[in-house]
């Protein structure tokens, strides 16, 4: 819903200043790397993945800073720990743990001395009902075909707080927009969400076009990690006309960026017409 | 009977009795008149004559004695307005005795002219007049003679004293003066001034009218009052008075004049920027400025996303904007009152006005509702950018809405010496809509009744009852889904303001004020399969009362002292639930108000005092503290404005912001009042301040509460103002140098940071240079330090994805802001009945491609690099305005 209502806004106000763009030289201010963790346990197997790096100059190239020679271990509400080991640099991966729904998990990375900590409930999964394509009104593929995008149909339980996530693939291309739902609005609801994403790039590939084949996975995901990706998006371009952009909120305690989400995944595909 | 020689002949003769050498021609020729007339058998002073006249006006009385004795009079404008009253008790005797003994206590003097008596002033009589007892009280109304406009700031001032005073917002004056004659020069912007002698032998209503000056209005645009009277001597500072035709010659954009943008070019007031309506004020925030459109606070003061202000500058009197030092009978908000007056509507003739544009038309009508007693106004304006888009090819185009409307309607009514009615209404509508899928509109409404009372010539009184209301509705259809969000805050407002002019030496006005305020915070409504539940958040309720009171004493000549002291009261009233918020901003308590309850007062006591030091006839030096509260405040997530932004009174947790301003000022005029020189400079320290959490969550039904941090603030700086008032070119130089800044628990480390709105340098030349009867030429000139944002300082990857890291709060720029805009008036047709002109202007002359935003992503064309991307909105836009007047 609020994220209908700010594409929505965006859109509109977007087409009324009308306006021309251009890539300029600025000097941007380097700064000290700072860590990032990215950790992620989910209800399947290979879900276990925690990625270390570092940030970068903006002049910098875009590939991942991955960082090796960290010991990383994930513990359960029983104190077992699992340790994750490096399977590229800056990936660690425990190729057998699953979570379970109910238990939290704790989160340890130490890396040159410095630790970081976290930790993360399950939540039970909300089943995805099912999924369709809709045409959007407003706007068309950068080629003029029709544009469309997908919506989620489940149910929401009534008797919870709950925090949705949904990633798109797209022939296996995975979606770059963040796409998050909850129930502030909708509580105990059947739910019909569309997943908006702009194609701000105009990257072919992100549309949706008949014979593609669509993935959605949708994710139960904890209130901390929603707040996380929800103020993720409010300074993803770094647009200052909006509030000042700002570091989006940590579930992660010792100092550095990124999240830490236990959360269970289910999925369903469709094949565009 | 009588035979009115034209002005220029008196004038003729006090130029000629002005130097020795002409005096003496002067009674030389004089005398060979009366010689001359003496050589008659009988001249017409010699004529006997029988007459009563009790205390009857001059020209009455001249009238009277014509008609008893056949002898003519001549005399000019100021006789025949004379408000000097005189009496004659004459038995057969001779015409010169009578009038020597009658106009003995008054400046005026008679010599024969042919057959004729000619009576004129005597400007030398009126030194030689010992004062005679007591004081007296000269009041009334002062108006234009061609529209019955009641005429604002008109400076009314005593030539032969150090006294004077100016008209209110109501034109009304009042001036006590010591009993017996003076002379009294009344001028305006725009007006014509005249001399008026008065003899003060008890209180005086005296009304006043005006003549319009058309010629000297277009080589004086710019003249913000009449020569010299930049009120030096009043204790006011940082004020800004703009009369409409002051705005007529500044180049703007799209051609539609506006005061808003106007007054950005003035030291101190700052464009919130392109695309944006606000404009800050010393530092503040836009919510911090207080806008009323008579009397009535409007909520939202932008149409077209800021491109154009909701003030149709045809309907519009007058300005006034104060930066911070705000007289008492002004609260409620930080950083100024913006207090917009209305024209009242020409009451002597019917009259039609417009102007055709290249995206919108206006037109005004007004007239006598009865002629010289009451009038009407309507304006009307509307853009048609909207009927572009019915052309397009693109079918979504083609059904899309882009507009705006605003009407204006004022009467009054004069219901007798001592009292006037004026009602006055608002209405404007912006909407936005793309096809059927998605709109917006909102708009402000207000209305205004006010009641003039005159109590007597001293005690002046304005009732008003005022409505003011903003709201918008946002529409959404996507799919099978449609939502509708609704939002609103409306006031029903009381106000009333005496002004008691107590004496010569003091000046008191006093006043109450109550505000119920309404606020809908939101409303949704939703069909379709979304699962979204139509609700509603609580509204709030407030009632907001102030009294005040404050005196201008006028201590010396020289030295003048305002002091006052506003009270203001916000009372939070239920129905409604108040929360306790812990410092993560998590719900820990409530409690359920019934309607009515009192959930919280906030009082204040709100200071006021400023003072003025003339140095001499031309310089002086002011300085003064004021101390303002607000409870209604404007929660933006966007710097930009927008018409969905939140407006939110205090509650228990959200405190009153309060700022104390201190400022220091210095004033001259040189050049024979020609140039004028400015400087003032201020400090001021502001609490309570708002702020958004970081991440906070815009679209909420949790208490706005939750998402918001409070601190402190800063803010300083220096204006500077040379002012070109008379001349084929006029214009004006403003720099600011200035300084704002925040400090709010949790953000930037709790540290100090800049305020978006910070700007250090900010210049603006204006120039207008009339060339010809026919044209006219102006250019505006404006840089300005680009505003503090907060830029990445690195990136990182999430889920794949460049993300950026930012550092420290607003420590970056957006680049330096500067434009040119180029503008002309050509006169195309002017008679008595009909005049036209066609204004061009070129908005971004050079084209200068400023940054409208600045943000960043992976390049498009080499996704392994990210780049930094600037939006530009106006470069180069051109616009032709044909505007009519008959």
């Amino acid at each position: 819903m609020k994220n209908t209502i700010k594409y929505i806004t965006i859109i509109l106000f977007a087409a009324a200043l009308s306006s021309c763009e251009k890539a300029i030289d600025l000097k941007l201010k380097d700064t000290t790397p700072q860590y990032v963790v990215e950790g992620v346990l989910t209800d399947e197997a290979g879900g276990c993945k925690v990625l270390l790096s570092q940030t970068k100059n903006f002049t910098d190239n875009n590939d991942f800073n991955g960082i090796a020679g960290a010991t990383i271990t994930i513990a359960d509400d029983n104190n077992n720990v699992y340790p994750l080991t490096a399977t590229s640099t800056g990936v660690y991966q425990n190729t057998t743990l699953k979570g379970s729904v109910g238990h939290t998990y704790s989160l340890n990375v130490s890396v040159n001395g410095k630790t970081f900590t976290s930790s993360c409930i399950m939540h039970p999964a909300v089943p995805l009902d099912s999924i369709y394509l809709v045409k959007d009104q407003l706007n068309n593929n950068k080629d003029g075909t029709p544009r469309k995008y997908v919506t989620v149909q489940y149910h929401d339980p009534a008797s919870t707080k709950n925090y949705y996530r949904f990633v798109q693939y797209v022939n296996n291309r995975k979606e770059e927009s963040i796409l998050l739902d909850d129930d502030e609005f909708t509580n105990g609801q059947e739910v019909n969400t569309r997943l908006n994403f702009n194609n701000d790039n105009d990257n072919p590939a992100r549309d949706i076009r008949p014979g593609n084949q669509v993935t959605i996975e949708m994710m139960s995901i904890d209130q901390a990690v929603y707040k996380y990706f929800y103020s993720l998006t409010n300074s993803a371009n770094g647009d200052g006309n909006n509030a000042a952009p700002a570091n989006p909120l940590t579930n992660i305690k010792g100092g550095s960026l990124g999240y830490f989400s236990v959360h269970t995944v289910v999925r369903k595909t469709l094949t565009a017409p | 009977m009588k035979t009115n020689r034209p002005a220029w002949l008196s004038m003729l003769i006090c130029e000629i009795t002005r130097t020795p050498l002409r005096t003496a021609l002067g009674i030389l020729m004089l005398l060979l008149i009366t010689v001359q007339s003496h050589a008659q058998t009988q001249g017409p002073l010699d004529k006997t004559v029988t007459v009563t006249i009790n205390n009857e006006p001059l020209k009455q009385a001249l009238d009277k004695i014509t008609a008893a004795s056949g002898i003519k009079f001549t005399y000019n404008e100021t006789v025949a307005k004379s408000t000097v009253k005189i009496s004659i008790n004459a038995k057969n005797q001779p015409l010169g005795d009578v009038l020597r003994k009658a106009l003995a206590p008054h400046p005026f003097s008679f010599t024969v002219l042919d057959n004729e008596v000619l009576i004129k002033y005597d400007a030398g009589k009126v030194k030689k007049q010992v004062a005679a007892d007591g004081k007296y009280t000269v009041s009334g109304t002062i108006k234009s003679k061609q529209s019955g406009e009641t005429i604002i700031g008109a400076s009314i001032k005593v030539t032969d004293a150090n006294a004077g005073t100016s008209s209110n917002e109501y034109g009304f004056y009042s001036l006590t003066l010591p009993a017996g004659d003076h002379e009294l020069s009344i001028s305006a912007m725009g007006q014509k001034t005249i001399m008026m002698p008065i003899s003060l032998s008890g209180n005086l209503k005296l009304d006043i009218a005006l003549e319009d000056n058309s010629q000297l209005l277009q080589e004086v645009t710019i003249k913000a009052a009449p020569a010299g009277a930049r009120d030096l001597a009043s204790p006011q500072m940082g004020v800004e008075h703009l009369s409409i035709q002051e705005t007529k010659n500044i180049p703007v954009l799209l051609g539609e004049r506006d005061v808003i943008k106007t007054i950005q070019l003035l030291p101190g007031i700052k464009s919130a920027g392109e695309g944006s309506g606000g404009f800050f004020v010393r530092g503040g925030a836009t919510d911090q400025n207080l806008i009323l459109l008579d009397e009535a606070p409007v909520y939202n003061a932008s149409h077209l996303l800021g491109f154009f202000s909701t003030f149709n500058s045809d309907a519009i009197k007058n300005m006034n904007i104060y930066k911070g030092d705000m007289p008492a009978q002004y609260g409620g908000r930080l950083s100024s009152v913006l207090d917009v007056k209305m024209n009242d509507g020409n009451n002597q003739k019917f009259g039609v006005s417009g102007g055709i544009g290249l995206i919108a038309a206006r037109i005004n009508a007004e007239g006598p509702i009865q002629k010289g007693k009451s009038s009407f106004l309507i304006s009307a304006r509307r853009t048609y950018a909207d009927a572009f888009l019915a052309l397009s090819k693109d079918s979504v185009a083609k059904k899309s809405q882009l507009y705006f409307y605003d009407l204006n309607v004022k009467a009054n009514y004069v219901l007798g010496d001592k009292d006037r009615l004026f009602v006055s209404g608002y209405f404007g509508k912006d909407v936005l809509k793309a096809a059927d899928i998605a709109g917006i509109n909102w708009g402000n409404t207000t209305a205004t009744l006010r009641w003039n009372h005159i109590f007597n010539s001293q005690l002046f009184s304005n009732t008003s009852l005022i409505y003011s209301n903003y709201d918008y509705k946002l529409n959404i259809k996507q799919d099978v889904n449609e939502f509708n969000i609704y939002s609103q805050i409306r006031d029903f407002n009381f106000k009333e303001d005496m002004q008691w002019y107590a004496g010569d030496k003091n000046t008191i006005s006093f006043g109450v004020n109550s505000i119920y305020h309404t606020i809908k915070p939101g409303e949704i409504s939703a069909t379709g399969n979304s699962g979204i539940i139509s609700q509603s958040l609580q509204n709030r309720y407030a009632l907001e009362n102030a009294a005040y009171v404050t005196n201008t004493w006028k201590a010396t000549d020289r030295f003048t002292l305002t002091y006052g002291l506003r009270l203001s009261a916000f009372t939070i009233l239920g129905s409604g639930d108040y929360y306790d918020i812990d410092a993560d901003g998590n719900i820990i308590g409530s409690k359920h108000y019934t309607p009515g309850q009192e959930v919280k007062t906030y009082v204040n006591l709100e200071p006021r005092v400023a003072a003025a030091f003339q140095l001499n006839d031309v310089s002086s030096l002011k300085a003064s503290y004021a101390r303002n509260a607000q409870n209604l405040h404007l929660i933006s997530n966007s710097n930009s404005g927008s018409p969905t932004d939140k407006w939110v009174a205090s509650t228990n947790i959200i405190k009153p912001e309060i700022a104390d301003q201190f400022s220091v000022g210095y004033y001259k005029d040189f050049s024979e009042h020609n140039y004028e020189f400015t400087v003032e400079s201020y400090y001021k320290r502001l609490q309570n301040q708002i702020d958004y959490r970081n991440g906070a969550n815009v679209f909420t039904n949790q208490p706005i509460e939750t998402q918001l941090l409070y601190g402190k603030g800063r803010a300083y700086g220096a204006e500077f103002l040379l002012k070109k008032k008379t001349g084929r070119l006029s214009g004006w130089i403003s720099y600011t140098l200035s300084k704002s800044e925040r400090m709010i628990d949790g953000i930037n480390n709790n540290q100090w940071y800049n305020a978006r709105q910070d700007r250090t340098h900010d210049i603006a030349i204006v120039a207008m240079y009339k060339a010809s009867d026919k044209w006219t030429f102006s250019a505006n000139f404006v840089y300005y330090t680009g505003d503090a944002v907060t830029f990445p300082s690195g990136k990182y990857q999430v889920d794949g994805v460049t993300y950026y890291y930012y550092t420290n709060r607003n420590a970056d720029r957006m680049p330096a802001y500067h434009r040119l805009d180029l503008g002309a008036t050509k006169q195309l047709k002017k008679t008595a009945k009909f005049q036209s002109d066609l204004t061009f202007s070129l908005y971004n002359a050079y084209g200068n491609p400023n940054a409208y935003r600045i943000f960043f992503r992976d390049n498009k064309t080499d996704a392994s690099r990210t780049e930094a991307v600037r939006t530009t909105l106006f470069t180069f836009v051109p616009s032709v305005t044909y505007n009519f007047k008959f």
